[in-house]
C-alpha cells in the first residue's frame, strides 16, 4: 500500500461507497424486517406479495416515495425546511466512519481494515456527531410553519436531549474499563479481558440500550410520533422523499445504536469467550467464520430487540418519559459509574 | 400522577380550543370532542355527536316487530346479540310471553359469547390507543372463533338477527355445543396471556392508574351503567337485580373495582370475561331440551300499553321502551343507550388531565357511536 | 420494602414476561388466509347472495311484506290456464326485483317464504357480487337472480338456474331432494 493515491484516496472511497450502500440498504430493509417480524408476533404474515415472499417491498416503497408529489407548505421557511431531513440523515451516516466491523486482515497480501478509520477519540466523535441530529428535528418542526409540528419537534428534541445524559454516562463506564476512547482499542480491550463488557457493566448495558431506544423515538418512547396523539409530530408537513429521509434516519439511528452497543458491550467482532475458547474458535470446523459475521449477528440481535419492544409495550406519556429519564436513569447511571469506577480501581489497579 | 398539576408555566396564557375528531384514529367512530386546552391540560371537553345518526327510532315505527330486530343489530354493532335480546325481551314483556327454557338458555349463551366478543374489541382497541399494538391481534383472533360460532348458528357474524319475539328462529346445529365448549375451555388461558402482557406492566399501570377517576356517587348521579359504574365500586348488574332469561339459575359473580379509574375498569372487564366463561360452562352443562319457539301468532300484535325492559349489555344497561297501540307496528320504540349515557360523564372524567389521557378515557368508556347516535 | 420488592421496582421483570408472550407468538401458526387464492369457508347457514326459483314462487308477496326495508318489488298478473279440463287462474310473475345494494341480508324474506323447497333463499355461500357501478349492477331482476349474472359463486357452488337448491348450493346429488332448512 505504498502508492499514496491508492492508500489515501482509492481505498477510502471504496470503503465509503461500500459502507454507505450497506447502511442505506440495511436501513431500508429494516422497515421490511420490522413489518415482517411485527406481523409474525401478531399472528399474521407481513408483506408477502411484492417480489418473492415480499422481499422487494422496500424497493416498491422507495419508488412510491420518489414519485410522490413533494408538497411544501406555502409559508414554510424553504431553506431550513430542506435542511431538516438532511441534518437528521447526515449525522446518522457519518457516525459509521469510525465504527469497526472487524479486525484488520490480509487480502491478497495487503493489510485491509474493514472500517473507514480509527480515530483515537472515536466515542467522543460519535457522541458529538449524533447530537447534531437533534437540530434536524427542531428545525424540521419549526420550518413547517405549523404550531403542532413545532410543539412535536420541541417535545422530540427535549426527549432526545434528556436521554443523551444517561447514555453518555453508561458509555463512560465502558471507557473506565477499556481505558481508551478509540473503538478498535475498546474491542481489543475486551479481547484482553477475555470477557465482553456487558458482564461487568450489565447495568450500563441495559441503560445504554433503553436510552438508545428513547434516542431513536421508538416504542415505548414514541409518543411524539404516535398517531393517536393530537400533536402529530415534527414530520407532519413532510411528504415524499423528505419524509422518507426522516424514516431512513430513524432506522439508520437504530442501526447506529445497535452497532455502538455491539462494539462497546458485546465485544464487536469477537466470538464469545475469545480467550477461554480460543482453541474452539480456531478449530477447522469454526475457523471459517469471518469476524464481521459475529458483528452482524450481534447487531441483528439488537435490531430484533428493538422490534420486539415495539410489538409488546404500551407507550409512556410524555411527562412520564421525562420523569423516567431524569429521575430514574440519571441517578442509576451515576451510581453505576461510581460502582464500576471503584471496581476497576480495586481489580485492575490501573 | 405527575406533579404538573401545581405548575402553571404561563399564568397569563390563553386557552386553546381544538376540535378532536370526528375523523381521528383514536375516537372509536365518528366522535368529535371539543377540547379547551390550557397548554396541554384539558380545561373542558365537550363531546359532539350525531355524525352517525340514521333515524333508527323513526325507522322502528314503520317496521313490524320482527322487522325491527335487524335494525337493533346496528345499534351497538359490536354487541348485536344483546341488542336483539333487549328488544325481543321488551316485546315479550308487553305480550306476556315466556320463552321456553331451551330458548332462554340459547339466548344466554349467545349473550355471554357476545359479551366476550365485545370485550375483546374493547381490549384490543384500548391497548392499541395506549400504544401496545399486539394485544389487538390476539384478542381479535379469539373473537374470530366466537364469530364462527355465531355464523354457524344464525348465518351472520356481526349483524346477527338471531332472536325472534317468542323464542329462537333456529335450533342449534349439530356439534355447535361441542365447538362452543372447545372454545370456552381454551379461552381462560388466552385471557391469562393478555393479562401477562398488561396487568402488571408498569407502563400500563402508569398510563391507567389514577386516570379518568369518577366517584361512585358521581357515577350514580350521571346514570352510568356497566363497567364504568362497577369500576367505581357500585355492585349493580341488571342480570342480578332484574333477572331475565333465567339468569337467576346461573351462578356467577359481579366484579367490582375500588377506585373508579381506568385500571379498575380494565380489571372489571377482564374479570367479566372470565365470569361469562363460567356462565357459558353452566349453560352448556345443563342445556334443557324442548322447543325453541313459544306459541306466538304469525303477525305480532302486542296489546296496547307501554313497557320498559333492559338487559345488561357489554357496554352497560341497554333498555327499550315500547309503546304499543295494538297494531303490528310499534307506535314508539325508544332506546336507552348505555354508551350515550356513559359518554356524558366524559367531561368530568377528563378535566385536568393531559391530552394523552383523553384517549385512554375514551377507550375505557368503551363507546360505540352506533348506539350513541342511533 | 423487601430486597426483592426493591429489585423488582427497578428491574422490570414483568416487562420481560410481556416480551415472553409476544416472543412465543412468533412461533405459533399464523391466521392469515391468502385471499383470493384461498377463500374462507362459510358455514351452511351463512346468509349470502340470493337464490331464486321462479318455478316455485307463488307470488304470495310474503317476502316483500316481511322485508324490513322494502327492497323486494313484485308484480304479477292472473292468467287463465287449463288444468284437468277446468279453467283456472294462475298467478304469473311479471317482475321480481331485489335491490341488492340496499339489502342487509337479514334473512326475513327467506323465513317468510311458504313454499317447500324455498323459492327465495340466502344459504348460497356466495358473497362476491361487487360491481363498479351500483345502481344497475346491484339491482337484480328475476332473470339475473337466477342466472347470477355479476355474481361470482363460491367455489363449488352453481347459480340457481343450474340446479342450485336451498339446502345444497352445489346443485349436487342432494339437490332436487328439496328438503327445506
Amino acid at each position: 500500500m505504498t502508492n499514496p493515491w491508492v492508500a489515501f484516496l482509492l481505498v477510502p472511497l471504496v470503503k465509503i461507497v461500500v459502507i454507505l450502500l450497506a447502511v442505506i440498504l440495511l436501513a431500508a430493509y429494516m422497515s421490511f424486517f420490522e413489518r415482517k417480524i411485527l406481523a409474525y408476533m401478531q399472528i399474521r404474515i407481513g408483506p408477502n406479495r411484492v417480489g418473492p415472499r415480499g422481499w422487494l417491498q422496500p424497493i416498491a416503497d422507495a419508488i412510491k416515495l420518489l414519485v410522490k408529489e413533494d408538497i411544501v407548505p406555502a409559508r414554510a421557511e424553504k431553506l431550513v425546511y430542506f435542511l431538516g431531513p438532511v441534518l437528521v440523515v447526515a449525522p446518522a451516516l457519518v457516525v459509521f466512519s469510525v465504527i469497526p466491523f472487524g479486525p484488520a486482515f490480509k487480502l491478497f497480501g495487503y493489510e485491509v481494515a474493514p472500517y473507514l478509520t480509527d480515530v483515537n477519540i472515536g466515542i467522543l466523535f460519535i457522541l458529538g456527531v449524533s447530537s447534531i441530529g437533534v437540530y434536524g428535528v427542531i428545525l424540521g418542526g419549526w420550518a413547517s410553519n405549523n404550531k403542532f409540528s413545532m410543539m412535536g419537534g420541541l417535545r422530540s428534541a427535549a426527549q432526545l436531549v434528556s436521554y443523551e445524559v444517561p447514555m453518555g454516562l453508561s458509555v463512560v463506564t465502558v471507557l473506565l474499563m477499556a481505558n481508551s476512547l478509540s473503538l478498535v482499542k475498546i474491542v481489543e480491550a475486551q479481547k484482553q479481558a477475555g470477557v465482553w463488557f456487558f458482564i461487568p457493566g450489565i447495568v450500563a448495558f441495559f441503560i445504554y440500550f433503553v436510552c438508545g431506544v428513547a434516542e431513536t423515538n421508538r416504542n415505548p418512547f414514541d409518543l411524539p410520533e404516535a398517531e393517536s396523539e393530537l400533536v402529530a409530530g415534527f414530520h407532519t408537513e413532510y411528504s415524499g422523499m423528505k419524509f422518507a429521509f426522516y424514516f431512513l434516519a430513524e432506522y439508520a439511528n437504530m442501526v447506529v445504536i445497535s452497532s455502538i452497543a455491539t462494539v462497546l458491550f458485546l465485544g464487536g467482532w469477537l466470538p464469545p469467550f475469545p480467550n477461554w475458547l480460543a482453541a474452539l474458535w480456531a478449530s477447522p470446523a469454526l475457523a471459517w467464520i469471518p469476524p464481521i459475521a459475529w458483528f452482524v449477528l450481534k447487531m441483528a440481535v439488537f435490531l430484533f430487540v428493538y422490534i420486539w419492544f415495539r410489538g409488546t409495550f404500551p407507550r409512556y406519556r410524555f411527562d412520564q418519559l421525562m420523569d423516567l429519564g431524569w429521575k430514574v436513569f440519571i441517578p442509576v447511571s451515576l451510581v453505576n459509574l461510581v460502582a464500576v469506577g471503584a471496581g476497576v480501581l480495586l481489580i485492575g489497579g490501573k | 400522577m405527575s406533579n404538573l398539576e401545581s405548575i402553571k408555566p404561563f399564568p397569563d396564557s390563553e386557552e386553546m380550543e381544538i376540535s378532536f375528531g370526528p375523523q381521528h384514529p383514536a375516537t372509536h367512530g365518528v366522535l368529535r370532542v371539543l377540547l379547551r386546552l390550557d397548554g396541554e391540560r384539558i380545561v373542558d371537553a365537550k363531546p359532539v355527536i350525531g355524525y352517525l345518526h340514521r333515524g333508527t327510532e323513526k325507522i322502528f315505527e314503520r317496521e313490524t316487530y320482527n322487522g325491527t330486530i335487524p335494525h337493533t343489530d346496528r345499534l351497538d354493532y359490536t354487541a348485536a346479540a344483546t341488542n336483539n335480546q333487549a328488544l325481543v325481551g321488551a316485546v315479550e314483556k308487553i305480550m306476556g310471553v315466556t320463552v321456553p327454557p331451551r330458548a332462554a338458555a340459547i339466548r344466554v349463551m349467545l349473550a355471554e359469547l357476545q359479551r366476550i366478543a365485545s370485550h375483546t374489541i374493547w381490549l384490543g382497541t384500548h391497548a392499541l390507543d395506549i400504544g401496545a399494538q399486539s394485544p389487538f391481534f390476539y384478542t381479535f383472533e379469539e373473537r374470530e372463533k366466537i364469530l364462527d360460532l355465531f355464523e354457524e348458528y344464525c348465518g351472520a357474524r356481526l349483524t346477527l338477527n338471531s332472536m325472534r319475539v317468542g323464542g329462537q328462529p333456529y335450533e342449534l346445529t349439530d356439534g355447535w355445543v361441542d365447538r362452543c365448549r372447545a372454545f370456552v375451555d381454551q379461552f381462560p388461558a388466552r385471557v391469562a396471556e393478555w393479562e401477562r402482557l398488561l396487568t402488571a406492566n408498569r407502563i400500563w399501570k402508569l398510563r391507567t392508574i389514577g386516570v379518568g377517576v369518577i366517584s361512585a356517587a358521581s357515577a350514580i348521579e350521571w346514570g352510568l351503567t356497566g363497567p364504568p359504574l362497577r369500576g367505581s365500586g357500585v355492585k349493580w348488574d341488571v342480570r342480578k337485580v332484574f333477572p331475565y332469561d333465567r339468569y337467576d339459575e346461573y351462578d356467577f359473580e359481579i366484579p367490582v373495582g375500588a377506585n373508579g379509574d381506568t385500571y379498575d375498569r380494565y380489571l372489571v372487564r377482564m374479570e367479566e370475561m372470565r365470569q361469562s366463561v363460567r356462565i357459558l360452562q353452566q349453560c352448556l352443562a345443563k342445556l334443557p331440551d324442548g322447543p325453541v319457539m313459544a306459541k306466538v301468532p304469525k303477525v305480532i300484535k302486542p296489546p296496547k300499553g307501554e313497557v320498559y325492559f333492559s338487559v345488561e349489555g357489554p357496554k352497560g344497561e341497554l333498555g327499550f321502551y315500547v309503546v304499543s297501540d295494538g297494531g303490528a307496528n310499534p307506535y314508539r320504540l325508544h332506546v336507552r343507550p348505555a354508551c350515550f349515557i356513559n359518554l356524558q360523564a366524559l367531561p368530568e372524567m377528563v378535566r385536568g388531565l393531559l391530552v394523552a389521557d383523553l384517549i385512554a378515557v375514551i377507550g375505557t368508556l368503551d363507546i360505540v357511536l352506533g348506539e350513541i347516535d342511533r | 420494602m423487601s430486597f426483592w420488592g426493591l429489585l423488582a421496582s427497578i428491574v422490570p421483570f414483568e416487562l420481560g414476561q410481556g416480551l415472553g408472550v409476544t416472543g412465543r407468538f412468533l412461533f405459533k401458526k399464523k391466521a392469515t388466509i391468502q385471499y383470493p387464492e384461498v377463500k374462507p369457508v362459510p358455514k351452511d347457514r351463512f346468509r349470502g347472495m340470493f337464490g331464486f326459483s321462479e318455478e316455485r314462487c307463488i307470488a304470495c308477496h310474503a317476502c316483500a311484506k316481511a322485508c324490513p326495508i322494502d327492497i323486494i318489488h313484485i308484480q304479477d298478473h292472473f292468467e287463465e290456464v287449463e288444468v284437468d279440463g277446468k279453467k283456472r287462474k294462475k298467478k304469473v310473475l311479471d317482475r321480481y326485483d331485489i335491490d341488492v345494494k340496499r339489502c342487509m341480508f337479514c334473512g326475513l324474506c327467506e323465513e317468510a317464504c311458504p313454499t317447500k323447497p324455498l323459492a327465495i333463499w340466502l344459504t348460497t355461500k356466495s358473497y362476491e357480487a361487487s360491481a363498479y357501478e351500483r345502481n344497475e349492477r346491484l339491482y337484480f331482476t328475476k332473470e339475473r337472480l337466477q342466472s347470477w349474472d355479476g355474481v361470482r359463486p363460491y367455489p363449488g357452488v352453481v347459480p340457481p338456474r343450474q340446479g342450485q337448491m336451498p339446502d345444497d348450493p352445489t346443485g349436487g346429488p342432494a339437490a332436487g331432494r328439496g328438503e327445506p332448512k
